[in-house]
């Protein structure tokens, strides 16, 4: 690819387009250049899971993905995952039980989670806490986020 | 749960999903870093990379030559010192003469992107004469060759020093029957809020500066921008967008912020100086290492007598609340416990290190710690049970300290009941196996300061304006800062219940300057009670115009009618009623779109002695909490497995923000204890990552049950006290205190790591004393 | 935090990869999950002109049988639990690796050649430079052992001791063909921490290949760290073995996380077999593995600790594989 080659991928379901260098973080795309700024940057560095999206169904932490290599590939970001209208039961299920406080991890902890509960329906509470290890939340204790994840999967409040 | 369900209001004392829940959970909420202006700059800071030095000169001609450069900034050109305390201003947005520590700011660019702002700096060069370096707080209490600050006291770095005795120390342990000292020592440990410090700013042709800055207090940045930049307040518009958490950290004015607004002028350009994790961690503010030495005297029937307190507290490079902290961990001491004598001495010392500052329960954490552990000592020596030695001293209600705090409510000893009952501690405490254990950790915080940082002590802390036009939608507007803990939330169930209305009535607005008033925003734990207090006046102004409206309307005296839902209506008919919009727009006839404003202040407190107002507060939070714990002997990890945690926040106003705040403090408590740690070598911080500032994971999260049991304050709003930071505090000692029960060892120093909990195993199993039968 | 620029390949075959890896010797790293190397080149360590990506190598994904590509994610390992609970000390290290967002991108190769790690190498550049730099990036002073010869950065991967105690081969291909050795031979025993793997000019692991008789022998890796999640090992114990009635036919051990590279302590197992080693055996056994690694405090528990738990994860690793538990 030439150094700034347009990378071609699905986003959100939509096909999308955008010219990209190759050090060019996936992050960097989504927030600056597609201005989808729900994706969050916490650390850059892989240690707070606030930029995860899924890419081909699967949590990744787009700070630590070069954007060419999402060529051809799928990439959801917590847009994506958000319904048209309203809330999807996950995400009604963190409000409803007071899972967010500051809420600047909520876009990933979302994001995994809606992949976890895809995967795992009815995943017990200590998969619940391993499958969120990787996403750092500093308000809340993650009790919440785990009742909430819990109480989606158990088909709402 | 042994709480009070009683429920005398419609919203208030239920729990109330946060306002801004659904534009956070589907990323739709705007941060700072969100913000995107046309034409916008990037801005990167150049950081020492010497711990002290003397700068002889700056040469920045081959930065500013770069092409896309577009201003590159040293610290002359705004010298003017600030600092969140008016008595120590000491920092500066750029070092001036010289740095203090290792990332100090020396110089900044604005450039068209970041790989360009990064090259400039590059090119920057800066020649320093290298000074004495300080890492140590100890050393600097002496004259030192050359100290951090012309300000420190006679030649040292010390930055702040309170003596204070009062009633006579000596004379109550020369007659103790017990007394008990702790040494503690404590790791700093840092606010670690996901979102990284982040401020946008854009000087417009108009004359005006506007920035939206990731900040807890914009009042603080709006004054400090001011006074740095010489521009006045009114031509200064500070935004606060949403903020991804601050825990003290965000409350001072930051360097980055004036940095940033500087920039902004200098290029006529908007600019966005976006913070590393790395530079986040050089920013710090966060809770202080420190040293303290806690002796206790007991009479023969457990009754306290005095604490005999020292504090040597490393304040890094700048003031900061450093004043305020010096103080905080003496006084702090002052509750839950009546303490008829009382001698502190307190030292805070510069350092050439990432400054200091407040991190939630501020001054409170680490002097608790050592306090809670001396008590428990003293209970074990006495044989009187934890529980029952501090009931035995538990401050009473409508009650003065010896250095005349006020206390109005206390629910202490409904606290130490429900964790008592609750936690099974009398089958359990000794009782459990080696390498198990419970222990009780309490706890004692200001709700709100009387003394703030304000233009006089006579002007309110808090102002909340409401306007409601023929739509039905009252607007709230007030520089209160939501920082994920629910405020506005609060702010708008306050408004709903006075008025009566529906919740999505209410429109929390964005703090703005230009149309918030002043309300001294996020710390000391004083938001639901001070804003609390003036949304309720606000909002009751409000309902009068309404009232009378609707007594017009019904024909019926003001004093008959109450207020229902969505409705005004007769006390002795409710079916004679009017709407709230009939109500509403009836009383906009006369004079058009309603508003309404209230305000508090607290009333005067307080002795008149030098620091008197140090700790005053209008109310205090109590907590009494017990941690059980599972400790691996051969390998000493162990895992706090459950807290009980009984506290009083007065009446819980949104009960689901209350157990938030009580887990995240209980989370944050946890790290101080498990791991947290800024580790140094020498002036060096070695972990300024997330990876390696260990921040506990879910996994180990203890369950906890959260017993509220408050009873309502006299002065809070609707009787709620505050619940931000208090409950952090408990959560040390709970753990610490538990190890002990489960090893019959004392860790006084944080945190706790496996190493250190095995070599307390093997330094007891040294002297051949068994412990619960090892 | 941006990247600087380099050039992005990304070659489709084994074939190409090494003919590209020949041309570029020396001047190109290999990109697998990025969840090692892209951090490292956000701090400025020792950046390479070209990137070569893996991604695009059919041949290096997937896992079937007793081959594990290069490029497997760690999360399609651990999502197969029928192919993991063959192999227990695998399945233990594989879910222990980092955090579920990093298993999700990170791959078998690029644990296996994780760079060693310090406190005074993973960090940024200007943190190096206020230092003076170090041995392994941008220096020539050791700053754990004052020093100027020899790096004590230590190998942090998780797989490597675990898939040495099961005996596991690795394959490679370079310029001269595929050849394949057993997993330990990667590791330098006479290098140090930047001289750390046998790989010659050209080559790249290829795959991991699990022997026949390690599927359903009794093991387990035992990961010393602060957290549950995130940290990487500050102690790895991996055991792997055959025991008949309580006595011993086999027994393998290695350990990472303490040394610059992973180790077996074959003479320490090997004298154990045909035993039914006592309690007593165990332990000094134990306490030789610890008495012969050489931690340093370069990592965020103190290197005489995590010596002493050598000893104690030896033991129970040794104990829970004999014995072992439900999950």
């Amino acid at each position: 690819m030439s150094p700034s080659a347009p990378v071609r991928f699905r986003l959100n379901g939509q096909p999308a387009e955008a010219p990209c260098e190759a050090p060019t973080i996936l992050l960097d795309l989504l927030r600056e250049q597609l201005r989808l700024t729900g994706t969050k940057r916490g650390c850059d560095l892989g240690t707070c899971g606030c930029c995860t999206v899924l890419v081909d169904g699967r949590p990744t932490l787009s700070c630590l993905t070069l954007a060419r290599l999402v060529d051809g590939h799928e990439v959801t970001t917590i847009e994506g995952v958000s319904p048209a209208q309203g809330l999807s039961p996950v995400q009604r299920a963190f409000v409803e039980l007071g899972a967010t406080q500051c809420g600047f991890c909520t876009p990933g902890f979302i994001v995994t989670a809606t992949a976890l509960l895809r995967d795992h329906p009815h995943p017990t509470r200590a998969e619940i806490e391993r499958a969120v290890s990787g996403n750092l939340c500093r308000c809340t204790g993650y009790r919440k986020i785990v009742d909430a994840i819990e109480t989606a999967a158990r088909g709402g409040t | 749960m042994a709480t009070s369900e009683s429920r005398p209001y419609r919203l208030l004392g239920g729990r109330i999903p946060y306002v801004e829940g659904p534009l956070k959970v589907t990323g739709r909420a705007e941060y700072t870093d969100d913000i995107q202006r046309p034409g916008m700059l990037v801005g990167r800071v150049l950081r020492s990379p010497w711990p002290h030095a003397t700068i002889r000169a700056i040469d920045v001609a081959d930065a500013r030559a770069l092409p896309g450069v577009s201003a590159v900034l040293t610290g002359e050109k705004y010298p003017t010192p600030f600092g969140v305390l008016p008595i120590t201003h000491d920092e500066t947005a750029i070092a001036v003469g010289k740095v203090r520590y290792i990332g100090d700011i020396v110089a900044a660019v604005a450039a068209r992107d970041e790989r360009t702002a990064e090259e400039a700096l590059a090119r920057i060069r800066v020649d320093v004469e290298p000074l004495p370096d300080y890492p140590d707080p100890e050393s600097g209490t002496r004259p030192v060759a050359v100290p951090i600050h012309a300000r420190g006291l006679n030649g040292t770095n010390i930055q702040k020093e309170v003596v204070q005795h009062f009633g006579d120390v000596d004379a109550a342990f020369a007659q103790a029957a017990y007394t008990a000292r702790v040494r503690g020592t404590f790791a700093g440990v840092t606010h670690a809020f996901t979102e990284p410090l982040v401020t946008v700013a854009e000087a417009t042709p108009d004359g005006r500066l506007t920035v939206w800055s990731a900040t807890q207090v914009p009042h603080y940045l709006h004054r400090a921008l001011s006074e740095v930049l010489g521009i006045p307040l009114h031509r200064i518009r500070v935004v606060k967008p949403e903020v991804g958490g601050g825990f003290g950290g965000k409350s001072d004015p930051l360097p980055h912020e004036i940095v940033c607004a500087a920039l902004a002028i200098e290029t006529g350009r908007p600019v966005k100086i976006l913070f590393d994790r790395e530079d986040v961690f050089y920013t710090n503010h966060g809770r202080h290492p420190t040293k303290n030495d806690i002796r206790i005297a007991l009479d023969a029937n457990g009754q306290i007598l005095a604490y005999d307190i020292e504090a040597t507290i490393d304040g890094g490079a700048w003031s900061s609340f450093g004043t305020v902290t010096t103080y905080y961990n003496g006084v702090l001491s002052m509750g839950p416990y009546r303490v008829p004598n009382f001698r502190y001495k307190g030292r805070r010392v510069y350092t050439t290190k990432p400054p200091s500052g407040a991190m939630r329960a501020h001054g409170g954490t680490n002097l608790r710690y050592s306090i809670e552990v001396a008590l428990d000592e003293l209970a074990e020596t006495t044989g009187i049970d934890p529980f029952d030695l501090r009931a035995r001293n538990a401050l009473p209600s409508d009650s003065t300290t010896v250095n005349q705090f006020h206390i109005g409510s206390t629910s202490f000893l409904a606290c130490l009941a429900a964790a008592r009952e609750r936690s099974g501690w009398d089958a359990k405490f000794r009782r459990l196996p080696y390498g198990r254990g419970v222990g009780l950790g309490c706890g004692f915080y200001i709700s709100g300061s009387n003394s703030p940082i304000h233009f006089t002590p006579k002007m309110p802390q808090s102002t909340v304006h409401l306007k409601v036009d023929m739509d039905g939608g009252i607007a709230v507007h007030s520089m209160q800062a939501d920082i994920g803990q629910g405020s506005n939330t609060l702010l708008a169930a306050i408004v709903a219940e006075v008025l009566g209305v529906d919740l999505d009535r209410v429109h929390v607005q964005r703090v703005d300057s230009d149309v918030s008033p002043i309300d001294l925003g996020s710390y000391s734990s004083r938001v639901t009670f001070m804003m609390g207090n003036a949304a309720r006046a606000a909002a009751e102004e409000l309902r009068g115009y309404l009232l009378d409206a609707a007594a017009e309307l019904l024909g019926t005296p003001v004093g008959e009618l109450e207020v229902g839902p969505e409705r005004y209506q007769r006390r002795s008919d409710p079916s004679s009623s009017v709407t709230f919009l009939e109500a509403l727009h009836k009383a906009m006839e006369r004079r058009g779109a309603l508003t309404a404003s209230g305000s508090y202040q607290t009333r005067p407190m307080g002795g008149s002695f030098k620091g008197a107002r140090a700790g005053t507060a209008p109310a205090y939070s109590f907590a009494a909490y017990v941690a059980e714990v599972a400790v691996d002997v051969e390998t000493g990890e162990y895992r706090v497995e459950k807290i009980w945690a009984a506290f009083d926040c007065g009446r819980p106003l949104n009960r689901l923000a209350v157990e938030g705040q009580i887990e995240g403090s209980i989370h944050m408590g946890l790290g101080q204890v498990l791991g947290e740690s800024m580790n140094y070598r020498g002036d060096r911080l070695l972990n300024p990552s997330l990876l390696e500032y260990k921040i506990p994971m879910p996994q180990q999260m203890p369950e906890v049950e959260i017993l509220l049991v408050g009873a309502d304050d006299p002065d809070g709003p609707f009787g709620a006290k505050e619940a931000g930071e208090g409950p952090l505090i408990a959560t040390l000692p709970a753990v610490g205190n538990a190890l002990y029960d489960a090893l019959g060892v004392r860790f006084p120093e944080l945190p706790i790591t496996p190493d250190r909990v095995l070599r307390g195993i093997d330094q007891r199993r040294a002297k051949g004393v068994a412990w619960k039968g090892s | 935090m941006h990247l600087d620029a380099f050039e992005l390949h990304r070659p489709t075959s084994v074939d190409a990869t090494v003919r590209l890896a020949g041309e570029l010797a020396g001047r190109f790293d290999f990109l697998a999950g990025g969840t090692d190397l892209l951090p490292n080149y956000k701090m400025h360590l020792n950046l390479k002109p070209h990137l070569i990506a893996l991604e695009d190598v059919g041949e290096l994904h997937g896992h079937a049988g007793d081959r594990i590509g290069a490029m497997c994610r760690l999360a399609d390992l651990e999502a197969d639990a029928a192919f993991l609970d063959r192999y227990p000390p695998l399945a233990d290290a594989v879910r222990e690796v980092a955090t579920p967002l990093v298993r999700a991108s990170g791959t078998v190769g690029g644990n296996l050649l994780v760079e060693t790690r310090c406190f005074f190498f993973n960090q940024s550049y200007f943190w190096r430079a206020s230092l003076g730099f170090c041995l392994k990036a941008d220096g020539d002073q050791c700053h754990v052992v004052p020093q100027k010869e020899r790096c004590y950065a230590t190998f942090s991967g998780d797989l490597a001791p675990a898939l040495m105690a099961l005996d596991a081969e690795v394959e490679i291909a370079g310029p001269s063909g595929r050849r394949r050795h057993p997993v330990g031979a990667l590791y330098d025993t006479a290098g140090d921490g930047i001289q750390r793997v046998t790989l010659r000019p050209g080559e790249l692991v290829v795959a991991v290949h699990l022997p026949p008789g390690a599927a359903h022998q009794r093991g387990r890796y035992k990961k010393l760290r602060v957290r549950p999640s995130y940290d990487f090992p500050e102690l790895g114990v991996a055991v792997a073995g055959v025991w008949d009635d309580g006595r011993v036919s086999e027994l393998r051990l290695a350990v990472g996380g303490v040394d610059p590279h992973p180790r077996r302590f074959d003479d320490l197992t090997d004298a154990l077999v045909d035993h039914a080693p006592s309690e007593e055996r165990v332990r000094a056994l134990g306490e030789e593995v610890a008495r012969r690694v050489r931690p340093v405090h370069n990592t965020f528990l103190q290197a005489d600790y995590r010596r002493r738990m050598v000893a104690v994860y030896v033991r129970r690793a040794l104990a829970e594989a004999r014995e072992p538990v439900a999950a």
